[in-house]
């Protein structure tokens, strides 16, 4: 299949369909920025420094926050589950523009400040090495001691160096306490507690020096170590990190691969699964699937399955050799007795999640095989080849089409239980307010049509009884038969990479995509496919983009809307 | 320090696997309000429902005082001399240019101003709500100026509709318009903010050291941002003050501990649960337990964020609210609709039903207060925006006579907002886009 004449077929879409039938200014900012004729010539707009764009200053979300208590102090009762929920923009909970902090979450963050210094407190005696009672105070002169303490502390859980005046102040809480009549105890578990209360622990603190200037300039070496353990960890840096920002050692491109190699191989990558892959593939939304229990079987041991297949094959991506386009016709996968008893792939002959070869199952293989992703992108009662080909489109290609005209929906005519999924959608062909983006999702979805809502396999349709047809015809006629050769397509599609690397860049900096990433992420991924065009290779051309090391400020902007 | 004496019927209804907090009245002191004869606390509190209402079911035949319950308003039969049903209202802030009604009409839920879309999701931009207007002028009364709940947090992914900010579908509170209000969507975490520092057996001397420290903590943190403030550019300065609000807002909490402490004794701490159905009633009767406690006089609950796609399997519904939302003009689909309806009406009812056992002098609390049922759309398939599903429970301290059904023809409900403000004693003659002057005939 020419992948050229996909891509081709998409941007002519966009081009003549999308903006005769559903001309959208909005949903344009969502696209790949740029669409450059010869990705293996530097195109005249990306020569020259590139603008590294701007992140807001960047609250810890609720998932940020328990790993950094987990890896400050040691705590793993996740402190956040009492938060409110974190609002997400550009599909991730991370994204600093959307992170506010209002009074409901200072409460908590106050209540849990207290609960976890009380605690640490209280088990640091009789834990070796201990965290904060590193010394043990002089009772005439306590100060040195709280001294030591407070400045490891701070420094730890502010990821960089304290100045001298900072660890003075900090040192107040104890005269306090002395003054209320309280020991040094009481005195220290106060300061402990400002730390963690502070700004420059709520928040990932970046500074341009000055603010006003467009001027890209280079983040200083605490600022980066932060940025790639929030990336990689959803987390702190570590010693070892905080150690390579003293000694400058993150400034060479060497370094930082080093660095960010070592990050991957840490368990705290694990982070990664979660919440970046968790939201990009929509696994989280798998808690709230609940089909219709009579059409389709459906329990938590199914779910969780679908889940962990998800969790594992993006696992295996990130730490193995895969191209990361492989993603979708990966020719394994991970299942269990159940998840393989209801793919209709021999049983592993266990409950755990073991690795299986794909080969003969070519239908299953890749993400659009999944089950957690087939679920939900499903209504409950039946199919959505519209969410399905939605889904590919926003998540795979970075090709999201606008919102359906004002009050388009509630228009398609009645569901009749004897018509069949094409018949049904033949109405988005014919009336030409919809055709211009249901002629790209539609087919889509289409190729995806014979699993079923709980993306188990079917010839016919539950309730039409109709047989599934899953071909399909793409704009600029291309044509496939079935979900393999849809897979080809999508997997030939230069876009593809891109895509995955806008959605990383978009998540590793906690802010959506802009015009100037245009640039960036086509050199990312030509940089990650010279490299083997792996997961991990993204990563790192990510992690060395100047997007990702530079920052600037921003011109003053009088706007109103500041919080009273 | 007041005593106060709990039955050992209440305490037993506090146990057992389905939380329900205990009926309050004797958790609170009745001198207390009967020693401020006419001064009884007004309240005013919000339960918004998604997705709209299947309105042939819920409009009722006949008007003032000589009305029928609709089926979907059955429900509330224990309580139809408290609840006015107002139909015909219109809001028309919540009607979005473009697509996105879900998004909109939530956002302009209670703020009554058309919200904003940018060009990009991260670019949130509201008006400020009715229940933070009050909450902003009743503040110095009670601990909290208020309390936001809801059952649902939201799982983070996709958009939330058609690009829309998911603040909006998220929040109907708005202290500003770049400012939503987080909810709390877990009862233990309610009830510890609640009564949080509350320590019944606390000096005054522990409370003014409890004071001090907390005081000197929030100094610090105020010092250390005031600090990082001046070096930051315009779009961080304005996150940043968003935590010194926040700070401030804590601030007052520390100020008012040794003073809103003993007025009453916290109840059974309860169980946090996903179940909506017990989740709502929890939620209900921490709302009416705040109350109660004079802890907040103003308080909002979302029983679903807007553009719900919950699964009513309890009801014997298969499919999404939302999806069965859109029905289609199919016979199965209102009756779904209705169903679910109806399911929130005696949720709705439930409510009342706890506020109006509380005694508070002559009076019930339900009577000392407004309660407004609504939801962002008014039928999910259409997205209409006119003849809105309304109610409004309570006697607002005697400024509303409940017990009729009101046809209005196309009145904004800003003017409904503006006459639930004055109720409370906030003097306003405007309210959002279009809210110009009081509703007529809310008294009679």
């Amino acid at each position: 299949m020419d992948s050229r004449g996909w891509r081709m077929a998409l941007a002519g879409a966009a081009c003549a369909l999308l903006l005769a039938s559903c001309t959208n200014k909005e949903s344009r900012a969502k696209e790949t920025p740029t669409d450059p004729a010869d990705p293996d010539q530097t195109p005249p707009e990306c020569q020259g420094p590139r603008d590294p764009g701007r992140v807001t200053l960047h609250r810890l979300n609720r998932a940020e926050y328990d790993n950094t208590v987990r890896d400050l102090l040691g705590d793993t009762t996740r402190p956040s589950r009492d938060f409110p929920a974190d609002d997400h923009g550009y599909g991730f909970d991370n994204n600093a523009d959307v992170l506010s902090l209002g009074p409901l979450l200072m409460e908590k963050y106050s209540a849990a400040a207290e609960k976890l210094v009380e605690a640490t407190w209280k088990q640091d005696a009789s834990r070796t090495p201990p965290l904060v009672r590193v010394c043990a105070p002089d009772p005439a002169d306590p100060l040195p001691c709280g001294r030591q303490i407070l400045e490891r502390f701070a420094r730890r859980a502010w990821r960089r160096p304290v100045t001298s005046t900072e660890v003075d102040r900090l040192t107040g809480f104890l005269s306090l306490a002395k003054q209320q009549g309280d020991g040094f105890d009481a005195g220290m578990k106060l300061a402990l507690r400002a730390v963690l209360l502070s700004p420059h622990f709520l928040y990932r603190v970046e500074l341009d020096p000055h603010p006003a200037s467009m001027e890209p300039h280079r983040l200083n070496d605490y600022e980066l170590a932060s940025r790639l353990s929030y990336f990689l960890w959803s987390s702190m840096p570590d010693e070892a990190l905080l150690a390579a920002a003293d000694a400058g050692a993150l400034q060479t491109p060497e370094h930082l691969e080093q660095q960010v190699r070592r990050m991957l191989a840490d368990p705290k990558a694990e982070a990664l699964v979660d919440n970046f892959a968790g939201q990009w593939l929509y696994t989280r939304a798998l808690d709230s699937f609940h089909p219709d229990p009579l059409l389709y079987p459906f329990d938590d041991g199914l779910r969780e399955a679908m889940r962990q297949e998800t969790q594992l094959v993006f696992r295996e991506f990130l730490l193995g050799d895969h191209p990361a386009r492989d993603l979708v016709d990966a020719d394994f996968t991970y299942v269990n007795d159940t998840l393989a008893q209801h793919y209709g792939l021999p049983k592993p002959g266990t409950q755990e999640m073991r690795r299986v070869s794909l080969a003969g199952h070519p239908e299953r293989s890749g993400l659009l095989g999944q089950g957690s992703i087939l679920a939900v992108t499903s209504h409950p009662d039946r199919t959505s080849p519209v969410k399905r080909g939605l889904w590919v489109l926003e998540q795979l290609m970075c090709k999201a089409p606008p919102p359906p005209p004002p009050n388009v929906e509630g228009l398609p005519p009645a569901v009749d239980p004897k018509m069949s999924i094409k018949q049904r959608m033949a109405r988005h062909r014919s009336d030409p307010t919809c055709s211009g983006c249901h002629s790209m999702m539609d087919p889509i979805g289409y190729g995806m049509e014979n699993f079923n809502v709980v993306g188990a396999w079917r010839l016919k349709e539950e309730v039409s009884g109709a047989q599934v047809d899953p071909s399909g015809d793409l704009p600029g006629d291309v044509h496939f038969k079935d979900g393999v050769e849809l897979r080809a397509i999508l997997k030939a599609d230069p876009e593809l990479d891109v895509c995955i690397a806008q959605h990383l860049l978009a998540y590793g900096l906690g802010r959506g995509p802009m015009d100037a990433d245009a640039c960036t992420l086509r050199s990312v991924s030509k940089t990650a496919e010279a490299r083997g065009g792996r997961l991990s290779d993204l990563i790192l051309a990510i992690t060395q983009s100047q997007s990702f090391t530079w920052r600037r400020g921003e011109a003053e902007d009088t706007n109103e809307g500041s919080a009273p | 320090m007041k005593d106060f004496k709990l039955s050992r019927r209440t305490l037993l209804r506090g146990l057992g696997t389905l939380m329900a907090l205990p009926v309050l009245e004797q958790m609170v002191p009745s001198v207390a309000r009967a020693a401020e004869p006419g001064a009884a606390p007004r309240r005013l509190a919000v339960f918004y429902v998604p997705c709209g209402i299947y309105m042939p079911n819920w409009t009722p035949r006949g008007t003032g005082r000589d009305w029928a319950l609709s089926p979907t308003l059955q429900p509330l039969a224990p309580v139809k001399d408290d609840v006015l049903v107002l139909s015909g209202l219109s809001h028309e802030p919540g009607r979005p240019d473009q697509f996105g009604h879900h998004a909109a009409g939530t956002g302009a839920f209670l703020s009554c101003v058309k919200i904003h879309k940018a060009s990009h999701e991260s670019d949130v931009r509201a008006g400020v709500s009715m229940d933070q207007i009050a909450a902003r002028a009743l503040r110095s009364h009670t601990r909290l100026p208020s309390l936001e709940l809801g059952n649902d947090g939201g799982d983070g992914t996709g958009s939330c509709d058609a690009n829309f900010s998911c603040a909006y579908a998220r929040n109907i509170a708005w202290a500003a318009p770049t400012s939503p209000v987080a909810k709390d969507t877990h009862p233990r975490s309610v009830f510890d903010r609640l009564f949080a520092g509350f320590d019944p057996d606390a000096t005054r001397a522990q409370l003014e050291k409890r004071k001090a420290y907390e005081q000197s903590i929030l100094d610090f943190v105020r010092e250390d941002a005031q600090a990082l403030k001046q070096k930051l550019g315009t779009r961080d300065r304005r996150k940043l003050d968003e935590y010194f609000t926040s700070v401030r807002e804590l601030e007052l909490r520390v100020e008012a501990l040794d003073q809103q402490a003993p007025t009453c004794s916290k109840g059974p701490r309860p169980e946090n649960t996903e179940d909506v159905r017990q989740k709502t009633k929890v939620m209900c009767d921490l709302m009416v337990l705040a109350f109660q406690c004079d802890l907040t006089r103003v308080a909002t609950f979302m029983l679903g964020n807007g553009r719900s796609d919950r699964v009513y399997d309890f009801l014997g519904l298969t499919s999404g609210h939302h999806t069965y939302s859109h029905h289609q003009h199919v016979p199965e689909n209102h009756a779904a609709l209705a169903k679910i309806d109806r399911w929130e009406v005696e949720q709705f009812s439930y409510l009342l039903q706890r506020m109006k056992s509380v005694q508070e002098g002559d009076a019930t609390l339900l009577d000392n207060s407004l309660v407004y049922f609504g939801s962002e759309v008014a039928d999910g398939n259409s997205h209409g925006h006119s003849d809105m599903p309304v109610l409004l429970a309570g006697r607002g301290g005697g400024t509303v006579t409940p017990g009729r059904h009101v046809r209005y023809g196309g009145k904004p409900v800003a003017n409904l907002f503006i006459s639930m403000l004055q109720s409370v004693g906030v003097n306003v003659n405007g309210f959002g886009d279009d809210g110009s002057a009081p509703l007529p005939n809310l008294k009679q």
